[in-house]
């Protein structure tokens, strides 16, 4: 109080308004490499040829869907028909996509300054920062309260990925990299974590549609930009890049939770609760797919990169290792115990690609 | 003697005034501000003192025509006849404080009025361009500070201390001021400082369509503890008023007003964003330093006065996420310079009964805004630039126009009052690239009018009838400015046009002994009407990422055709036997766009009574209720408006007890506020009113 009285007489006694915020300079140079990327990159083209979609899968690539269990829906012509007019999610697969260009596309490690614009387009008003703060993994029970109520995120961690487990990395990246401190390491836990956000918000967005029909529109953008399918950004981007059938498949699974929503009430409160979830599932499949084949990629990349390149390469194995675990134990715990450790390794050179590369394929054969 | 001089100030305000009735708020302003012939009501400085008002839009909660809106605990907005804040004027002291930084909607500009040190307040309801110029589409509120003191050869001295204190927020402060004289100079001022806590309301309020319970605010553990509450208050008057001869009077006068640490109820934190995110108005400072002359004169010409003042608005917001150690710190600074004159005659007689009053002038106001956006990272102490703040540094307007009234008695019965306003307003704003901002030059010369006839037609009835044309003119808000709103992102749109309100109103007054009736009805065509208009993400100008993520877009858009607003207010005073006096007002709203869309936030029926004692030692008891129906229809902005329970706001009834007593030299008044403990929310409000709870206020004079 007697603080507050001091400064507020100073105001009034001098007449003048408080000084406000004044502009830093983050420091423009760019941080100095030591390592090189893969050139060229490894490729490795995807062979899902054995792969069959299951009898409960939307294939809208397939006749129009009209070989697949489902009932004709308006996701039959093989485009998204977005429900609202307008998807506020795009604009955080824009702001992934301007962070990506500034912090993680092949070139110069990034400089402080790059740090504080990536950071300043994270954390625009209702933008990624904002959803991250409240993102939840659908894999886990509910909280009894909204991930945003105060002390639940710290209780329910696992259900709370966002602000428990998202959040830390980020924040610590940010900071670090703005520092100075291993930039390209911090660039790729910022899109290891993001690449996770995405994963997450795509699923999430499907179980909130329940009551919210324009949200299964932000399932969809969140996973590629609100594109059509063959110009995807985002993840969507990344992943096609690796695995076309992926990401084919991977926007299958949104048209499905489309068709659902279409059949489903669609301006009201959905109750085909297990419609639903065979997208969801359906979704969830090709998605972790997805994921795996960026795990992959970066592993294969850890054979011929050199310097803060493998370092920061290891960085974003180790930043989705712990998050990952979940998927693959769901499968096979054996193979996930050896992707665990693989992951987890400080050291490119404790790693054991083959053997990592060998229980990805093994564990998420199929989208 | 002496002190009989010295409490001028104060015994303004006494009983004396009120014609006998029990209280001192007139159905009828008779001010300089406000004619006698439109609809109008005035609350004087003693019934401020016996209400406690926690701030001055507070203070007009029991005036027809008025409802209080609250967007958080330290803001307020007064809407008049369904209308609010850029759309009706606030005057102080003759001074337009309205600058081209009002938002569309409720502002806490009002707020910024140290109810402390009014003498009085009016509310003109209806439209009042001619004398008020652009903005005066719903009406005028009009505050008059304290005045100093005058005695004439003598020098006295006059100190008042007034403390006060709640149990709902807590709130605890005060006010020191000296008043006196010194021959020809009197003076006035003083400081107040005031620390308001967390509002406890009486619990939560529920949607009248699932009981489900509003958004905002977000309530403590106890189920009726708003956080987003609470704020700290400092502020200082002064003012000299000269008399160096009979004919002139010079006052020169100042006021600061800075409030601290207010959070925007319905962000913080905002609805399904983590607890400890708050949108927080860390400065809300004005400054008004004026100098008024006013000559007696000789012959026709009565009076002429002419004034100049500046005013320094001031506002730094902070939207936190703590989380994520970032900041947003918007900062916008209006500097406005003001002058008007105004001429007044005295009544000329034309002949055979015929009077005539004429009254003139000229106003103009400058403003200069400056503006800056900045986002800050706290975990690292850096603090980015953003190319532009909510509106354009460097833009400017101005405002004012030439206006002239006629007063015409015809005969003992009927006056007849005409008038009219040409008015200017002009805008620039310049580019800015990195943001995509378009450079803007807007002007024009709107024009004013009003017409009405007050007829006595028998002993005590008399009939009134007016009409008037006012404006508003786009000001830099509407033109240039993108901000988070309360249901969306809104940005700029350069193209729009004044609107118009044309508005009817037939009113009646009955006065017999100890009793008046007073009633009105109107209607206002508002045409080009300024309303928001949702957009799609492909119409966000560049730059402008937030708008592309939030969940809606909005732009200001002149409607075509005209909305429509029409209503009714009654209020009746009666002095009964033994000392006892009632007061009972009722108020009707209805407004709808060109297609029969209902316009946003128009507030529900709602109403007061107040019954009273007053006893000749200086004791004072009333017991207050105000009523307000539920609200359901909704303007399709307000669907999105996490301030309105959906489906709409219930309806409420609120019991107050209040009680008084001056004596000698100290006043002691208590209120015992929401006695029955009623959730309620005033409709469009982010935080429900107090729950029950206790007032007080002790002042030695």
């Amino acid at each position: 109080m007697r603080s507050l009285v001091v400064a507020v007489v100073m105001v009034v006694v001098c007449g003048c308004p408080g000084v406000g915020p004044q502009p830093t300079d983050g420091g423009a140079d760019a941080g100095e490499s030591t390592g090189a990327y893969c050139d060229p990159l490894p490729v490795s083209p995807e062979n899902v040829a054995s792969c069959q979609p299951l009898s409960t899968d939307y294939t809208p690539r397939t006749a129009n869907s009209s070989t697949d269990g489902w009932p004709a829906c308006i996701s039959d012509g093989n485009v998204f028909m977005p429900i609202a007019p307008n998807i506020s999610s795009i604009a955080r697969v824009t702001a992934f996509q301007d962070m990506a260009a500034l912090l993680w596309r092949q070139g110069p490690a990034p400089s402080p300054q790059d740090f504080l614009d990536a950071r300043v387009a994270y954390a625009v008003d209702q933008g990624l920062d904002s959803r991250v703060q409240r993102r939840e993994d659908v894999h886990y029970a509910a909280a009894p309260m909204p991930c945003s109520t105060a002390g639940i995120p710290e209780q329910f961690p696992d259900r709370c990925a966002g602000p428990s487990r998202l959040l830390p990395v980020l924040n610590d990246a940010f900071a670090r990299g703005a520092m100075g401190d291993e930039p390209r390491t911090q660039a790729a836990r910022i899109e290891a974590a993001l690449v996770w956000f995405f994963y997450l918000s795509s699923l999430s967005e499907v179980s909130s549609c329940t009551t919210r029909p324009q949200d299964c529109d932000s399932s969809w953008a969140y996973y590629a930009g609100g594109t059509p399918r063959d110009q995807p950004l985002g993840l969507g981007q990344m992943i096609r890049a690796l695995g076309p059938e992926t990401h084919d498949r991977i926007y299958d699974a949104t048209l499905a939770v489309r068709c659902w929503r279409n059949l489903d009430n669609e301006t009201g409160v959905a109750t085909d609760l297990a419609r639903r979830d065979l997208a969801l599932a359906q979704l969830d499949r090709a998605l972790i797919r997805g994921v795996a084949l960026i795990i992959r990629q970066v592993l294969t990349e850890l054979g011929c990169s050199t310097g803060d390149v493998r370092d920061a390469q290891m960085a974003f194995l180790n930043t989705l290792a712990p998050w990952f675990d979940r998927a693959a134990r769901e499968r096979d715990p054996a193979r996930a115990d050896v992707l665990k450790v693989e992951l987890n390794r400080p050291w490119a050179w404790e790693l054991n690609v083959p053997a990592a590369v060998a229980a990805l394929d093994a564990l998420f054969p199929c989208p | 003697m002496s002190w009989v001089a010295l409490s001028l100030a104060l015994m303004a305000a006494l009983p004396t005034a009120d014609a006998g009735l029990p209280f001192e708020t007139t159905v009828s302003g008779a001010s300089e501000a406000v004619g006698a012939e439109r609809a109008s009501s005035e609350v004087r400085r003693a019934e401020l003192d016996r209400r406690l008002p926690r701030s001055t839009p507070d203070a007009l909660a029991f005036e027809p025509g008025v409802f209080i809106q609250q967007t958080a605990h330290g803001q307020a907005s007064a809407y008049v006849r369904g209308l609010t804040g850029q759309q009706t004027v606030l005057v102080f002291d003759g001074v337009r404080l309205n600058t081209s930084t009002w938002r569309q909607g409720p502002n806490q500009y009002a707020f910024t009025l140290d109810a402390a040190t009014l003498e009085r307040l009016e509310v003109l309801r209806g439209g009042a361009s001619t004398r008020f110029g652009s903005d005066a589409l719903g009406g005028v509120i009009a505050a008059t500070p304290l005045e100093a003191p005058v005695a004439d050869g003598q020098v006295l001295v006059r100190p008042q201390l007034t403390l006060k204190g709640t149990t709902a927020d807590k709130e605890s402060g005060g006010r020191v001021s000296v008043s006196g004289t010194a021959g020809p100079v009197g003076f006035i001022g003083g400081v107040g400082l005031r620390r308001v806590g967390l509002l406890e309301s009486a619990g939560p309020v529920r949607s009248p369509l699932d009981g489900s319970v509003a958004l905002v605010p977000r309530l403590a553990d106890d189920g009726r503890t708003q956080l987003g509450t609470g704020f700290n208050e400092l502020t200082a008057d002064g003012r000299i008023t000269l008399r160096p001869a009979a004919a002139h009077e010079l006052t020169v006068a100042s006021q600061a007003y800075r409030q601290f640490d207010a959070p925007r109820t319905d962000q913080c934190a905002p609805p399904f964003a983590r607890a400890d995110e708050c949108l927080t108005y860390r400065e809300q400072f004005r400054t008004l330093t004026w100098a008024k002359w006013k000559v007696h004169l000789e012959g026709a010409l009565e009076q002429l006065e002419l004034t100049a003042s500046w005013q320094r608005q001031h506002e730094v917001r902070e939207g936190a996420r703590p989380a994520s150690f970032v900041l947003t710190t918007g900062r916008d600074v209006v500097d406005t310079l003001g002058g008007s004159a105004r001429l007044r005659t005295r009544e000329l007689a034309l002949g055979r009964g015929v009077k005539l009053s004429l009254e003139g002038g000229v106003d103009s106001y400058f403003d200069l805004v400056d503006s800056q956006a900045f986002v800050s990272f706290t975990d690292l102490g850096a603090v980015v630039q953003q190319p532009r703040g909510q509106y354009v540094a460097g833009s400017t307007s101005l405002t004012g126009g030439l206006w002239a009234d006629a007063l015409l008695e015809l005969t003992s019965r009927v006056r007849v009052r005409a008038g009219g306003r040409l008015g200017w307003a002009s805008l620039t704003s310049p580019g800015e690239a990195r943001s995509g901002t378009q450079p803007l030059v807007a002007g024009w010369v709107p024009l004013a009018a009003h017409a009405g006839v007050e007829w006595n037609v028998v002993g005590p009835l008399s009939l009134l009838g007016n009409v008037d044309r006012s404006f508003r003119a786009p000001n830099l808000d509407d033109l240039t400015s993108r901000q988070q709103t309360g249901p969306g992102f809104q940005f700029e749109n350069a193209s729009l046009r004044p609107e118009t309100a044309l508005t009817t109103e037939l009113g009646v007054k009955l006065r017999f002994e100890g009793l008046s009736l007073e009633g009105w009805a109107f209607q206002t065509w508002l045409h080009d009407a300024m309303v928001k208009a949702p957009r799609d993400v492909a119409d966000c100008p560049p730059g402008t990422a937030q708008c592309n993520a939030s969940w809606f877009r909005y732009q200001l858009v002149n409607v075509a055709g005209a909305s429509q607003l029409r209503g009714a207010e009654a209020v009746a005073k009666a002095r009964l036997p033994l000392g006892f006096g009632a007061r009972v007002t009722a108020s009707y709203a209805w407004g709808a766009g060109p297609e029969g869309v209902p316009l946003s936030r128009v507030p529900p029926a709602n109403g007061t009574v107040e019954l009273s004692w007053r006893h000749e030692f200086g004791f004072t008891g009333a017991a207050a209720l105000g009523w307000a129906g539920p609200q359901t229809r909704l303007a399709v902005a307000d669907l999105s408006d996490a301030r309105i329970p959906l489906g709409g706001t219930p309806g409420s009834a609120v019991v107050d007890l209040r009680a008084s007593l001056r004596v000698s030299h100290a006043l002691v008044s208590v209120v015992l506020e929401n006695l029955l403990d009623s959730p309620w929310r005033a409709h469009g409000s982010s935080i429900n009113g107090a729950g029950r709870g206790v007032m007080v206020l002790v002042s030695f004079y």
